[in-house]
Order: structure tokens, then sequence, then C-alpha cells
């Protein structure tokens, strides 16, 4: 009897493990995509205004790879990153509105 | 009276701006040779032509060294042989531009009917086009020898961009004008902070050139090319090298960005093509 409640402690442990495990991935692939999504959208706007930095298209498509690859975390640091530069291009665009000489 | 005082001051402090956002084309040519005179007072005002080499002795001695045998050259004599070789259905360029190639280079850039900016390149493209060939890509290659051929023919004409006047034309006068201030990319840099405000000063190995004359000597066979390249291909660079994302030649920025830079050069000789470093 001992032993069988041993084993099904065991199955059951690894079970809920994998559960638990499986769901934290698919959490963090699913933040990842957002992440992603996010970046991209902050980029189209930086397009629109023609204040796109070099940098971000491939920071998205790298992203991307990471996130294919199921390395989530750092997935989503880089379109957390290449958001953030989207959006200072957008910043950019609305400072320099009225730029003109200084002299 | 202190009530009238404080209106007038008012209005004064509000005109002001508004005066100098409204200066006009011929203003802005005022203030922008004004500039560089004072900025680089040595400087004869027709060696602008050449770039980084009015302002820097010692480079211009090695240039000087290179116009002995301009690497231009070839380019400039396959130019020559596109201009002569007629296309599919038997027309030449001539069809486009007339025969007088010496004439075509200081026609450019100038405005069409909507008051957009028409480039050589632009109009190179649309003669091939509407003589059923296909178009050449837009910044290296057989556009650029084609350009080099028809500049070396109006070399010592004087600049004379067309004084912007409808409101369209003056629109697009003033969008290039707004991207040659406006600072972009990742490093925050305007094509000004570099050609204008820092001009003469280092930016790693390199001397910055004065804005004032650029156009003249395009298209350029740069020696970090190896070949010849065109101004809006060298726009782009520009762009890439304060990591913002460069626009596709002969679009609308760079049309009006060439024509802003065009005009504040008027007076100057064309001397192209030219060659860089």
């Amino acid at each position: 009897m001992k032993k069988i409640l041993f084993a099904a402690t065991i199955v059951l442990t690894a079970v809920l493990g994998t559960a638990c495990a499986t769901s934290g991935e698919t959490k963090s692939a699913g933040t990842a995509t957002a992440a992603i999504a996010a970046a991209k959208e902050a980029q189209a706007k930086a397009h629109a205004v023609g204040h796109e930095f070099t940098g971000v298209s491939k920071m998205i498509k790298k992203a991307e790879k990471l996130a294919a690859e199921g390395k989530a975390d750092e997935a989503i640091k880089l379109a957390e990153k290449a958001k953030f530069e989207a959006e200072a291009g957008v910043q950019q665009y609305e400072d320099q509105k009225d730029a003109g000489p200084r002299f | 009276m202190k009530k009238i005082l404080t209106c007038a001051a008012v209005a004064l402090a509000i005109a002001v701006p508004v005066t100098s956002v409204q200066a006009t084309p011929s203003d802005d040519l005022e203030a922008f040779r004004a500039y560089f005179k004072k900025r680089f007072p040595d400087v004869p005002f027709n060696d602008y032509i050449n770039g980084v080499y009015a302002i820097d002795k010692a480079s211009r001695e090695q240039w000087m060294e290179i116009e002995e045998f301009p690497p231009y050259e070839i380019n400039v004599e396959q130019g020559e042989t596109m201009w002569n070789t007629p296309f599919k259905n038997g027309k030449t360029y001539a069809s486009c531009f007339g025969d007088d190639v010496a004439a075509i280079k200081a026609k450019y850039p100038h405005f069409d009917d909507k008051g957009e900016v028409v480039t050589l390149e632009g109009d190179i493209n649309a003669c091939r086009v509407g003589n059923g060939e296909e178009p050449l890509k837009w910044k290296k290659g057989k556009i650029a020898d084609l350009s080099a051929f028809i500049a070396y023919q109006a070399r010592g004409q004087i600049i004379n961009a067309p004084e912007p006047k409808t409101a369209k034309e003056l629109a697009s006068y003033e969008a290039g004008k707004h991207f040659f201030y406006a600072k972009r990319g990742q490093l925050n840099m305007s094509c000004a902070d570099c050609h204008v405000y820092y001009s003469g000063r280092k930016a790693r190995a390199d001397i910055l050139s004065p804005a004032l004359g650029h156009p003249s000597h395009f298209p350029v066979y740069r020696s970090k090319w190896g070949g010849l390249g065109t101004l809006h291909r060298r726009y782009a660079g520009c762009n890439k090298s304060v990591r913002a994302k460069p626009f596709k030649a002969q679009s609308a920025n760079y049309n009006n960005l060439e024509f802003y830079e065009t005009y504040m050069s008027n007076g100057l000789e064309w001397n192209g093509p030219g060659a860089r470093k």
C-alpha cells in the first residue's frame, strides 16, 4: 500500500509539475507574442512619421526568432527595447516639428 | 499708458518669432551665405563647390592629386555612350532632354505643375520608361554614369534653382528645409548639426564639410564606395550614419532636400562629377 501511495505521489507531482511548467511557458510565449506585437505597432507609428531608427526592425526580427526558439524572456527583453526605440523616434518627430535654422 | 505699453510689448514678443518663421526662401539664402561667410571668413565664395577641400588644406592637396587622374573619368565616358545609344524604338535621350547636353544640368532640380520637385535622375528614368525601356536603379551604376556625363558638360555654369513661388512650391521648399534642420535617428542629429553648426570640425577622423555647395559636385566618386553614386545615395548614407532609417532614393523627402540644398547653393558653379573620400 505504501508503495502504491508513494508511486501515486511521484506520478501526481510529476503531472502537476509538468502542467505548471507548461502553463508558465505558455504564459511567457504569450507575453513574448504580445511584446513583439506592441513593438511592431510602435515601429509602424515611427515609420509613418519618418523617424524610425535603424536598429528597430532588426531587433524585432531577432525577438521573433528568439520567441520561436522558446527563449521567451530574451525575446520580451529585446521586443521591449525595440518598442522603446520606436517610441523615442515618434517623440523625436514631435520634438522636431518646429525645427529650423538657429542662426 | 502702462496697459498700452504692455500690450505693445506682448505684441512685439509674439510678432518677432512669427517673422522669423515666415522667412522667405531668399531671406533663407542670404542668412545661409552670411553664416558660412562668418564661419569661414577666408574661404572664397565659389570655393565651396569643393566641399571639405575648401576648408582643409591637407585634404585639398591629396584631392588635387586624385583629380590629376579623375576616378570618375570612365563613368563620364560610359555616360556619353549611353547618351548616344538609341533605345529599342530608335530614339535617344535627346528626344526627352534636347540636343544640347550642356544645357540640361542647370535646369534641375525644378518644380512640376503640382509644385513637386523634379530631379535629373527622376527625368532620366521617366525618359526611359516613356520610351519603353526599363528604369535604372536610382543610386549607382548606369544612372550615375549618365548623370555624370550630363554634369560634366555643365561644369562652370551657375547654380540657379528657381525661387519657389506658388503655395505648393513653397510647401515643397519648406519640407526640404525642415528635413535639413530636423534631428533624426538614434544619434539625434540633423543634416545641419554636422554640415552647418559643426562644419569644419571632426567626426572621428573625418572633417565635416560645409553644406553650402553640397549638390554642386554630384554625382560623386567616393573612395569609400569604390564607385560613383548619386546625391540621394549620399543622403541615405548620412541618415544611416545617425542611425535613422533612410528614405528611398527619389522619395519626396530626398527630392525636397535636394531642392533646398541646391537653392541654398545658388550662385555657385556646377562642378560635377566630383571625387571625394
